[in-house]
C-alpha cells in the first residue's frame, strides 16, 4: 500500500485500489460466463426449491394434515420458520438505515447484498403466514379492503394482522431502499453493456445519467428512506413478538418480548449476512471490499446482540420465578428441564456462549471461525423459536391436553425448500447486479481526509481510453 | 289513444287511461305498493352495440365457465303431499326403548323430515329416568350403517347371494320340520311379546330350545338368586338409600346391568347441596384393575382375580360369622374389609354390597351379606326385580356340547354372536359345521353369521315394533320412527311366521305391530285400571314410551347352604382380568364408529384394547410401569397356549401382579369400523364347573417387543399431583412432578412443589376437611378476583346483564366420567370420526371431552373427571386474535364460530387456555371436491361420513365443517336458537329447561346444568350460589362461563397405610 495511511482510521477498501479498478471488480461478474461453483449452487438451489414448492402445493392440495401439527401444537416448525426467516431479514435494514443515519461507512461493503438478503428472507419468511392457513385459498380475508359482506373489516386487535402490514411495508421499504441503491449502479453496468442487455439495464436504470441533479436526488431519496426505514428494523420484530407477547400463554405472554425479539433479529440477520459475505467474498474474489475490518464489525454486533438475547433469557428466568406464579414457573422449569430440553440447551450454547468468543479480537477476526460461529448463531435463533412456540404449546394450563411434536416430511420439505429459494435468489442477485454497491463504494476510497492515491493521481493518460 | 306506452291499447282502469302521475309512477314498480325508490332505473332496454357485445362477452365467458365446471347435481324432492306430522325443520320426537340385549334404555328419538337424528332420554321412564348411556346415544348411528344387510341372503359356496324371503321362508318351514333338533341363541331378551313368539315357536317345533346367554355373564347371580328368592333375576338396588356401598368387581356405574339406572341412584348420594351439612356415600371397590366405578370410589381395596372369592368369603365371615376358608387372601385386604365390614355394620339396612362374580357360592354369600345387614327390603328390593340380564351359562355350555356332538340340526342367532363373545366360540365353531341348516337374524355380518348360511337380517330398532319389560311391571314400548331402510324383516315376525303363528295376520301391513298390540291388549290391558278403553290405554302407552304396573309381592330371602366351592387364589406370579369397556360391551358395539373413537373413560384409549399393566413411582423420578414398559409398547403377551402381541398402557391403580384387558376388540367381522381391531381375548376366559371367569391366571407377559404403530391415545399426562415416597429422603413427595423433569442437567433438580398441585383446574377435597378446603378456595378465588379487578379493560359486562347470558355449571362431584355426554355431543353437533391414525397424532374432533386425572397416593389413586368443552369466556384469549373475526362473541355471552369466514391460522387454538377448539386437519367432513385429503378410517373403499346412507345421520341444524377451518363447542346454539323461538311462538318468557344441551340432556348423573345466568329464578342460578363452586384458571381473568364443582371424595386416609 502505497497510500498515506490513518494511524485512526484504517481504510475501508484495501489493495490500493482504482476507481477503475473498483468498478472492474465489482461489475464483472455479472458480465462473465458463471463459474462452475455458480453453476453447481445453482442447480442445487433450483432443485431445492422446487422440491419445498412441491411440499407447499401438497399441503394446500391435502391439507394442513400433511404436518404433525396437533390440537395442542397448532404452530411449530411453519411459525418458528417463519419468525427465523423475519430475524435473518433484519440486518439489511439495520445496515442500510441505522448504519447511513450513523454515517457508518464500512456499511458500504456489505450493504447491498445484506439488503438483498432481507429481501430474499422476507420473501421465504412471508410464505409461512400464508401456507400454514387451514384455508389459503381465502387468505384475502385478512386484507381491510371495502367488501360487500358487510363490508365486513378485519380484526384490527389481532397481532396477526399487525403483522401483515408490518411485513409488507417492511419488505416494500425495503425493496424500495435496495432498488434505490441499486440505480447508479444499473447504469454503470449499461454503460459497460451492449444490445439487449443495454437496453435492459438501460430500463432498469430509469435512463440515469449521472447528472449532479440525479445524484442530489438519488441521495435525497436515499436519506428519506433511511428515515422511514430505521424505525421499521425495530417496528417489525416488536410487532411479531407481539404474536406471542399478546397471548395467554404461560410462556409467551411476556412484556420483555420486543427488546428481545429485535435484539435477536439482528443477531440472527448478522449473523446470516456474515454466512453469505465470508462465501460471496471468496468466491467473486471481493477481499479488498469485503475486509476483515468488516467481519471484525460485524462480529462485534453479533457480540452485543447475542449478549442482550442472553440478559434476555436470564431476565425471563428470574421473572418467572420472582413472579410467584405457578404457571409462569413451570412454563419455563418445562423449556430447560422437560421433553425438550435439548432445544432450550441448544438455543443457550449457540446464542449465549458461542458469541463469547469474540470477546478476542483475533478470534473476531478468524474467518474460518467466523463463518462457523455465524452458521451456529443461526441454528441457535431457529432453536429459541422452537422453544418458545413449540415446547410452549405442549405443556400449558391443561396439564390432559399435553402433547409432543415432531415435524412431517412435509414441513422439513417446506423448510429446506425455503433455503433453496432465497439461495436461488440470491445466486440470481450476484449474478445480475454488483453485489457491493459500486457508486457508494466509490465514496469511501478515501477516508480520513487523505489524497486519492491510486494511479490515476500520477498520470490520466494511462487509463483514459478505458472508461 | 295515443299513448306510447300503450301501443296495443291494452290499458289497466281508469288511471291508467288517464294518465296519472300517480299511477305513472307505480306502473315502474315490480310490487304495487313496494316502498323502495327505483328512481334510477335503466330506462330503457334498448341496447346499442356496445352493450349487445359486452352481453355477448359475458353471456359466452358465463357459459364457458358453467360448462366447465362439474357441479355435482343434488336432489331435493319437495313432499307432493306433506305428511301430517311433519313440519320440515321441525324436529318429532317419539318415544321408544334402546335394547340391545340386557342393555335397556328409555329414550325419545329425535327425527327431522322423517329421519331418527338424535336419541335423548325419556323422563317418564321410571328406570333410566331420562338418562342415557353412550351405547345408546351411538345406537342411531348403526341404523345408517352400510355395512347393514340390505336383505335376506343364502349361501351358495363360500359367497352370499341375494335371494327373496318366500325363498327363504320356504326353506326354513321344510328345513324346520326335518330338525331333530332345533335352537334358537339369543342374548338377555327382555321382550314379552318376543317371549310369546318364541313359545309359539317353541311350540310348533318341539325339538326346539332358546338358548339365552349374555355376552358378559351374569349367570351365577341369577342362579343365587335363584335358590334364594326363588326367582331367576336381578333385584332393584337402591343406590340412592345406601350410605356403605361396597362392590367386588362390579362395574356398576360403567356396564353392570343397569349403569344408567345406577348412576342416577348413586349421584343422589354423592351431591353435596349444602357444605354446612355434608353427608356423602361411602363406596368401597374391590378390584385389582382401575375400572370406571373403582375410579369413582372412595377406596379401593385391591386384591387380585383369583382372590376376589376369598375376599367376599373374608367379609362374609365377618358379618355373617360363617367360617369359610380364606386362605390365599392378601394380608392389606384382609385388615381392610374386616374394617369395612365394621363400617357396612354400622349402616345396617342402609347398605349394598354387589358382585360381579361368576361363581354361584360367591353370590350367595352376597347375598347372605346383604340378608344379614337388612338390606332387602331397603336398599335391594326384590318387589321389582330387573330382567336386564337373563344369560344361563348352562344353556350356552349345553348348545355347544350339543353342536360338537351332532345333535343339532338347525340353529337360529337372534343377533347373538356366541362365536365371538363367548368362552366357547372356538366349540361352537366347529360345531357349527355339522348343523345343516344354520340361520342368523343379525342386522349385519358377525363372526357368527359369516359361518351360517342363510341371513333374514332382523330391522334396527329404531326401524321396529317392541316391547320390553326391563324389570318386574315397568314396560316400555319399542316404536319405529322410520320405515325400514332395506328389505329386512323383524326377528320376531320371521319366528313367528316360520312357526306358523295363528295370531298372526301375515298379509296385514304390519303384522307384527297388529301382533304385538293383540298381545297386550290381551296380556296387560287388564292389569291396569287408570285407561277404560284398550286404545286409550295403547295411544298413552305409545305415547309416553313407558307405563308401569302396580307390581305386588316380595319373594323373601330364604338361606341355603353355600359349600366352599369358591375361586381358588392363585399362586402364581401374575394375573390378568378381562373387563367390559363402556363402549365396546363385549364386542356388541365394535362395529359404531362413534363408540369406537369415544375415550375410554380410564385409560382414554381409542381404536383398540391395551394391555394395563401396574406403574409405580421409583423413588426418584420415574413413573416406572411393570418390567419397565411404557406406554404404546408391544409385548407378547402368553395366556396358556395362546400368544398375542399386543400394546401396553401403565395404568395407576392396576394392583401390581396382575395386568388386564379390555374385553370386546379384535372381532374379525365387524364392519369397516370393528373388524380387526385390536385383540380378541374370550376364547382365554376361564371356565370350569364353577362358571365362566374373566380372569386367567396362566399369564405372562414379555419384555417390550416393539413400539405400536399408532398409539392412539387422547391423554398422555395422567395425573395432577400423585404423592409418593421419595427414596432418598424418605418423606412423601409429589411424585409426577419430579417425573416431569426429562432432563437435569446433573443437578438434581425434582421439580418444585406447585406445578401441578397449585393448577386452578382441579379442586379437591375430603368430606371431613371440607370446611377448611372450602375456605381455601374462597380465598383463591378472592385473590383472582381481585387481580382481575385491577384491568383498565373495561370489557362488556354491561351487555351481559341484558338480555341472555348463556352459562353452564359441571358438578364433578355428580360426573362419573362414563362419557354418554360426548357421545351425544359427536350426534348432536355432527363431529366427525377421524380414525385411529389421526386420534393417535391427536387429531381428535370433539368438542367435549372428558379429562381424567389422578390424585393422591401414587399406587391407589383417587380419580377426577372433569367435562372439558368451551368456557365460553366473556373476556375470550380466541377472539381477540383471529385476524378476520372468525371467531366473536354474541351479545348473549356465547363464543361463536363463523366457519365460512375462518382461514385457519389456528392461532385461537393456541391461544385458548382449555385447548378445546379443534381443527379440521384434513376434509374428515367428505366436502371435498378431491378425495385424496379424505381420511379412511380402516382401509374401507369409500370413506366414512362419504356414502350418503352414513351421511344421513347429521343433525340438519349445524353445519357440516370443511377442511381447514376451526370448530368447538357452541353451547348447542341450535337448541338455544329453538328454546327461544318455541318461548317466544308461546309468548313468554324463556326458562331455562326450553334450552337442555346434548350434554346435559344424555347424562344420566344430571351433572350439567345449562341455563341463563340472567334468570335468577332459573336452574342454573340454584346452582351457582354454592360455596363449592369455582372457574378454571380464574386468575387469568378470560372469564369463562362454565363452573365447576370442588371434587369431595370420602377417602378413608387409614387405608392408605
Amino acid at each position: 500500500m502505497s497510500a498515506v495511511v490513518s494511524p485512526i482510521r484504517k481504510p475501508l477498501i484495501t489493495g490500493n485500489k482504482t476507481y477503475h479498478q473498483i468498478t472492474e471488480d465489482l461489475i464483472s461478474p455479472t458480465e462473465k460466463t458463471p463459474t462452475k461453483a455458480w453453476i453447481i449452487g445453482f442447480i442445487i438451489a433450483v432443485a431445492v426449491a422446487t422440491y419445498g414448492i412441491f411440499c407447499i402445493i401438497w399441503t394446500i392440495w391435502v391439507g394442513i394434515g400433511s404436518w404433525n401439527l396437533n390440537r395442542t401444537i397448532n404452530w411449530s416448525w411453519d411459525i418458528t420458520n417463519f419468525v427465523w426467516w423475519i430475524g435473518i431479514g433484519h440486518a439489511g435494514t439495520l445496515i442500510s438505515a441505522i448504519l447511513l443515519l450513523f454515517r457508518q461507512k464500512w456499511r458500504t461493503g456489505v450493504n447491498r447484498a445484506a439488503e438483498a438478503m432481507t429481501i430474499f428472507a422476507v420473501i421465504c419468511a412471508g410464505l409461512f403466514p400464508i401456507i400454514h392457513m387451514g384455508r389459503v385459498w381465502l387468505a384475502f380475508f385478512i386484507m381491510p379492503y371495502p367488501n360487500t359482506r358487510g363490508p365486513l373489516w378485519p380484526n384490527f386487535n389481532s397481532p396477526l394482522l399487525w403483522d401483515v402490514f408490518a411485513i409488507s411495508t417492511y419488505f416494500t421499504v425495503s425493496l424500495l431502499f435496495w432498488y434505490t441503491g441499486l440505480v447508479p449502479d444499473f447504469a454503470t453496468v449499461r454503460d459497460r453493456a451492449k444490445g439487449l442487455r443495454r437496453k435492459i439495464y438501460n430500463t432498469l436504470s430509469f435512463g440515469w445519467t449521472g447528472s449532479a441533479k440525479h445524484w442530489q436526488r438519488w441521495e435525497s431519496l436515499s436519506l428519506i428512506l433511511a428515515g422511514i426505514a430505521t424505525p421499521l428494523v425495530l417496528s417489525v420484530h416488536t410487532i411479531v413478538s407481539f404474536d406471542f407477547a399478546t397471548s395467554v400463554i404461560p410462556g409467551w405472554h411476556t412484556t420483555i418480548f420486543p427488546p428481545y425479539f429485535v435484539a435477536g433479529a439482528i443477531f440472527s440477520g448478522f449473523a446470516m449476512v456474515l454466512t453469505l459475505m465470508i462465501i460471496t467474498r471468496k468466491l467473486l474474489k471481493l477481499e479488498d471490499y469485503i475486509t476483515i475490518e468488516h467481519i471484525e464489525s460485524m462480529n462485534k454486533v453479533i457480540l452485543l446482540t447475542g449478549t442482550i438475547v442472553g440478559v434476555a433469557y436470564l431476565t425471563e428466568l428470574f421473572i418467572s420465578w420472582y413472579s410467584g406464579y405457578v404457571y409462569e414457573q413451570f412454563a419455563f422449569f418445562n423449556r430447560a428441564l422437560g421433553p425438550y430440553w435439548w432445544s432450550y440447551f441448544g438455543m443457550m450454547f449457540c446464542n449465549v456462549v458461542s458469541p463469547q468468543f469474540f470477546w478476542k479480537k483475533s478470534w473476531r477476526r478468524n474467518v474460518t471461525l467466523t463463518f462457523f460461529l455465524s452458521i451456529v448463531v443461526n441454528i441457535g435463533m431457529w432453536f429459541e423459536r422452537f422453544v418458545i412456540i413449540a415446547t410452549t404449546l405442549a405443556r400449558d394450563y391443561i396439564p390432559s391436553s399435553w402433547s409432543l411434536y415432531s415435524p412431517s416430511w412435509v414441513e422439513i420439505g417446506i423448510y429446506v425448500g425455503t433455503m433453496g429459494i432465497f439461495f436461488t435468489l440470491y445466486l440470481i442477485f450476484v449474478r445480475v447486479a454488483p453485489v457491493v454497491a459500486v457508486a457508494e463504494i466509490k465514496h469511501i476510497l478515501k477516508t480520513g481526509g487523505n489524497q486519492y492515491v491510486g494511479e490515476n493521481a500520477k498520470s490520466h493518460t494511462h487509463h483514459t481510453n478505458e472508461h | 289513444m295515443d299513448n306510447s306506452n300503450n301501443k296495443d291499447n291494452i290499458w289497466v282502469g281508469q288511471m291508467d287511461l288517464n294518465h296519472e302521475e300517480e299511477f305513472l309512477h307505480t306502473l315502474d314498480q315490480e310490487f304495487a305498493d313496494d316502498q323502495v325508490e327505483y328512481a334510477a332505473q335503466a330506462v330503457s332496454l334498448s341496447g346499442n352495440r356496445r352493450d349487445f357485445l359486452k352481453l355477448l362477452g359475458f353471456g359466452l365467458g358465463a357459459a364457458t365457465v358453467a360448462a366447465g365446471c362439474d357441479i355435482p347435481v343434488k336432489k331435493a324432492i319437495p313432499y307432493v303431499i306433506k305428511p301430517e306430522e311433519i313440519v320440515p325443520g321441525v324436529a318429532n320426537y317419539y318415544a321408544s326403548s334402546f335394547v340391545n340385549g340386557g342393555d335397556y334404555c328409555a329414550v325419545l328419538v329425535k327425527t327431522r323430515e322423517g329421519r331418527p337424528i338424535k336419541i335423548e332420554g325419556n323422563d317418564l321412564s321410571s328406570v333410566t329416568k331420562g338418562g342415557t348411556s353412550a351405547r345408546a346415544q351411538a345406537s342411531v348411528l348403526s341404523l345408517y350403517d352400510t355395512n347393514r344387510f340390505t336383505g335376506p341372503k343364502m349361501k351358495d359356496g363360500a359367497s352370499w347371494v341375494d335371494t327373496t324371503w318366500e325363498e327363504i321362508d320356504k326353506k326354513l318351514r321344510s328345513a324346520l320340520i326335518n330338525a331333530s333338533g332345533v335352537r334358537i341363541v339369543t342374548n338377555t331378551n327382555m321382550s314379552p311379546t318376543a317371549k310369546k313368539a318364541m313359545a309359539e315357536f317353541t311350540t310348533k317345533y318341539p325339538s326346539a330350545k332358546i338358548v339365552t346367554y349374555d355376552p358378559v355373564s351374569s349367570s351365577a347371580l341369577l342362579d343365587a338368586n335363584e335358590k334364594n328368592f326363588g326367582v331367576r333375576a336381578i333385584p332393584s338396588y337402591h343406590f340412592d338409600k345406601a350410605e356403605v356401598i361396597v362392590s367386588f368387581n362390579a362395574d356398576f356405574l360403567g356396564t353392570w346391568i343397569s349403569p344408567v339406572e345406577y348412576t342416577k341412584g348413586y349421584v343422589k348420594g354423592r351431591k353435596i347441596d349444602d357444605i354446612t351439612k355434608a353427608k356423602m356415600s361411602r363406596h368401597i371397590q374391590v378390584e385389582n384393575h382401575m375400572s370406571l366405578t373403582g375410579s369413582n370410589a372412595d377406596n379401593r381395596i385391591l386384591v387380585r382375580p383369583s382372590e376376589q372369592g376369598v375376599a367376599i368369603a373374608h367379609l362374609y365371615n365377618e358379618i355373617t360369622g360363617g367360617s369359610i376358608s380364606t386362605s390365599g387372601l392378601n394380608d392389606r385386604a384382609k385388615s381392610l374389609l374386616s374394617k369395612v365390614a365394621g363400617e357396612l355394620k354400622n349402616a345396617s339396612g342402609k347398605s349394598i354390597v354387589i358382585s360381579a362374580s361368576n361363581n354361584v357360592n360367591e353370590q350367595l354369600m352376597i347375598n347372605a351379606i346383604n340378608n344379614a345387614l337388612n338390606n332387602y327390603g331397603t336398599t335391594l328390593d326384590m318387589s321389582a326385580p330387573s330382567y336386564q340380564r337373563q344369560g344361563n351359562d348352562a344353556e350356552l355350555k349345553a348348545l355347544a356340547d350339543d353342536l360338537k356332538g351332532g345333535s343339532v340340526g338347525c340353529v337360529i342367532f337372534c343377533g347373538a354372536n356366541p362365536v365371538y363373545d363367548s368362552a366357547y366360540g372356538a366349540t361352537i365353531q366347529e360345531g357349527l359345521k355339522k348343523v345343516k341348516t344354520k340361520v342368523s337374524l343379525a342386522i349385519s355380518n358377525d363372526d357368527t353369521t359369516d359361518l351360517c348360511d342363510i341371513v333374514a337380517p332382523s330391522t334396527h330398532f329404531l326401524e321396529s315394533w317392541g316391547d320390553v319389560e326391563a324389570k318386574k311391571g315397568q314396560f316400555s314400548l319399542i316404536q319405529p320412527t322410520i320405515s325400514p331402510l332395506f328389505d329386512n324383516r323383524q326377528a320376531e315376525l320371521s319366528l313367528l311366521i316360520w312357526a306358523g303363528s295363528e295370531g298372526l295376520v301375515e298379509n296385514s301391513e304390519q303384522p307384527y305391530y297388529d301382533y304385538l298390540k293383540e298381545n297386550w291388549k290381551n296380556s296387560f290391558f287388564n292389569l291396569q285400571n287408570e285407561y277404560a278403553t284398550f286404545q286409550g290405554f295403547w295411544d298413552n302407552t305409545v305415547h309416553d314410551g313407558v307405563f308401569t304396573f302396580q307390581s305386588s309381592g316380595s319373594s323373601a330371602y330364604t338361606s341355603v347352604s353355600i359349600d366352599g366351592n369358591i375361586t381358588k387364589p392363585s399362586s402364581s406370579e401374575l394375573e390378568i382380568s378381562y373387563y367390559e369397556t363402556v363402549h365396546m360391551g363385549n364386542g356388541q358395539y365394535s362395529g359404531n364408529p362413534w363408540l369406537m373413537e369415544m375415550a375410554d373413560p380410564v385409560t382414554r384409549t381409542v381404536w383398540g384394547n391395551y394391555l394395563t399393566v401396574p406403574v409405580n413411582f421409583d423413588g426418584i423420578r420415574t413413573m416406572v410401569g411393570y418390567k419397565n414398559l411404557k406406554d404404546g409398547d408391544l409385548v407378547e403377551l402368553t395366556i396358556g397356549s395362546k400368544k398375542i402381541t399386543l400394546p401396553v398402557l401403565q395404568q395407576f391403580g392396576q394392583m401390581p401382579g396382575t395386568v388386564s384387558l379390555a374385553l370386546g376388540y379384535g372381532r374379525l367381522i365387524a364392519g369397516n369400523t370393528g373388524s380387526n381391531v385390536g385383540v380378541n381375548v374370550n376364547d382365554s376366559l376361564t371356565s370350569n364347573a364353577s362358571g365362566i371367569g374373566y380372569y386367567n391366571t396362566n399369564v405372562s407377559v414379555s419384555e417390550k417387543v416393539g413400539k405400536e404403530k399408532d398409539f392412539s391415545c387422547v391423554q398422555y399426562h395422567h395425573t395432577i399431583g400423585v404423592r409418593g415416597i421419595d427414596k432418598e429422603t424418605n418423606t412423601e413427595v409429589n411424585a409426577d412432578e419430579s417425573a416431569l423433569v426429562t432432563f437435569d442437567y446433573f443437578t438434581g433438580i425434582k421439580g418444585f412443589q406447585g406445578a401441578l398441585t397449585d393448577r386452578s383446574v382441579i379442586y379437591t377435597s375430603n368430606v371431613k376437611d371440607l370446611k377448611n378446603n372450602v375456605e381455601h378456595l374462597q380465598e383463591r378465588r378472592k385473590e383472582a378476583q381481585h387481580l382481575n379487578a385491577q384491568q383498565i379493560y373495561k370489557g362488556f359486562d354491561h351487555l351481559y346483564s341484558l338480555g341472555h347470558h348463556w352459562g353452564m355449571h359441571v358438578d364433578l362431584n355428580a360426573c362419573i366420567g362414563c362419557g354418554a355426554c360426548t357421545v351425544a355431543c359427536m350426534a348432536e353437533n355432527n363431529v366427525p370420526v377421524v380414525g385411529k391414525h389421526e386420534v393417535a397424532i391427536h387429531h381428535e374432533m370433539t368438542w367435549l371431552r372428558i379429562d381424567r386425572y389422578y390424585y393422591g397416593d401414587v399406587e391407589n389413586p383417587s380419580t377426577i373427571y372433569q367435562p372439558m368443552m368451551c368456557q365460553h369466556c366473556d373476556n375470550a384469549p380466541c377472539e381477540n386474535v383471529c385476524p378476520v373475526n372468525a371467531t366473536n362473541h354474541s351479545s348473549e355471552g356465547l363464543n361463536q364460530m363463523a366457519y365460512n369466514r375462518c382461514i385457519g391460522t389456528r392461532y385461537c387454538a393456541n391461544n385458548c387456555p382449555f385447548k378445546v377448539r379443534r381443527f379440521n386437519w384434513l376434509d374428515y367432513t367428505k366436502a371435498d371436491l378431491w378425495p385424496v385429503n379424505q381420511p379412511r378410517l380402516q382401509e374401507e373403499t369409500i370413506p366414512f361420513m362419504a356414502d350418503n346412507l352414513t351421511r344421513m345421520v347429521l343433525n340438519p341444524d349445524v353445519t357440516v365443517r370443511a377442511r381447514g377451518v376451526i370448530e368447538k363447542c357452541s353451547f348447542c346454539v341450535q337448541r338455544i336458537q329453538e328454546g327461544k323461538l318455541s318461548a317466544k311462538v308461546e309468548g313468554r318468557t324463556l326458562r331455562d329447561q326450553d334450552v337442555r344441551t346434548a350434554c346435559q340432556t344424555a347424562c344420566p348423573a344430571d351433572a350439567i346444568t345449562f341455563g341463563d345466568m340472567n334468570n335468577k329464578e332459573g336452574d342454573l342460578n340454584s346452582k351457582l350460589g354454592s360455596p363449592l363452586n369455582y372457574i378454571a384458571l380464574e386468575e387469568i381473568n378470560v372469564r369463562p362461563s362454565v363452573t365447576y364443582t370442588m371434587k369431595v371424595n370420602n377417602r378413608d386416609k387409614s387405608f392408605d397405610a
